[in-house]
């Protein structure tokens, strides 16, 4: 929750919800400089990271969730976001260890399940494979006790 | 291991290609039939959802129903189900389906006609263009 006694962060939150990352960022940065508490330069780092994720500069991202993440353990925003950043990176290792890290905190957070869903895919990859078995009396499963 | 037992199902059954219809495009279709019943004529693909497939879940279900003389299917029930997530797909796909025509003067059985799907997740290899094979 981003306190009214910061609306430039607040309104750079609501532009990169919106898509617009560029406004958002701008919004963000100002919010920053006139950050008044450790929480507010927290909240504005994991967006900015989230920011910069949205306009591909990955590394300036992984650096504003680097600076979060060094001040406490408990933003799973921040978490969430340095794993996107690390799965767009293809450290993909480094981005379970945030995952699961984040899924912690917050497990049934939505945007952290999107994440986990990329990851995923980009680990995992499956595709759907459907069988229609019109047998009357299809042969015993070999893999049931 | 999977792989294993669906060439198994394979090999002991007749497995149709045609007359299927309405699969994701990614999506693989396997149809078993052995020669008693009714004969598909329209085999409806349920779709996998995209919530399992998200989150890796795989399962099946039994449906049962009636066909009539023209191959209509009605009264879709679910017989057997391992996910509720997957019913409602396969549903969808059984009222869809139709069978061959039978002559009006034939008598049918009353008995009623199962179709299981299966939902599956098949681990597939990306071609990352690097030589490496992980």
């Amino acid at each position: 929750m981003i306190g009214p006694s910061n609306p430039s962060l607040q309104e750079g939150a609501t532009a990169l919800l919106a898509g617009d990352a560029e406004e958002g960022v701008r919004l963000t940065l100002i919010g920053l400089s006139q950050a008044a508490s450790v929480r507010e330069r927290q909240t504005g780092w994991s967006n900015l990271c989230a920011g910069y994720v949205m306009l591909g500069r990955l590394e300036t991202a992984l650096d504003y969730c680097n600076r979060v993440i060094e001040q406490t353990d408990r933003n799973w925003r921040a978490y969430s976001n340095r794993a996107l950043v690390y799965v767009k990176m293809q450290r993909f290792a480094e981005a379970d260890a945030d995952l699961v890290r984040a899924e912690a905190l917050a497990p049934n957070a939505r945007t952290l399940k999107a994440v986990r869903t990329m990851w995923r895919d980009a680990v995992e990859p499956v595709a759907p494979a459907i069988v229609i078995d019109d047998r009357r009396q299809p042969p015993a499963d070999p893999d049931a006790d | 291991m999977r792989t294993e037992r669906y060439r198994g199902l394979a090999f002991c059954a007749l497995v149709l290609v045609a007359g299927l219809a309405f699969a994701q495009d990614d999506t693989s279709v396997t149809h078993l039939l052995d020669s008693g019943g009714r004969m598909p004529l329209n085999t409806v693909v349920p779709v996998y959802p995209e919530k399992a497939r998200r989150e890796r879940v795989e399962g099946d279900v039994q449906v049962c129903f009636n066909v009539d003389h023209e191959g209509r299917t009605s009264r879709v029930r679910v017989r057997r189900s391992s996910n509720r997530i997957f019913e409602r797909p396969a549903i969808l796909a059984a009222r869809a389906s139709t069978y061959l025509p039978v002559p009006r003067d034939k008598i049918l059985s009353g008995i009623k006609t199962c179709r299981t799907f299966r939902f599956r997740l098949l681990p597939v290899a990306i071609d990352k263009l690097d030589g490496s094979e992980d």
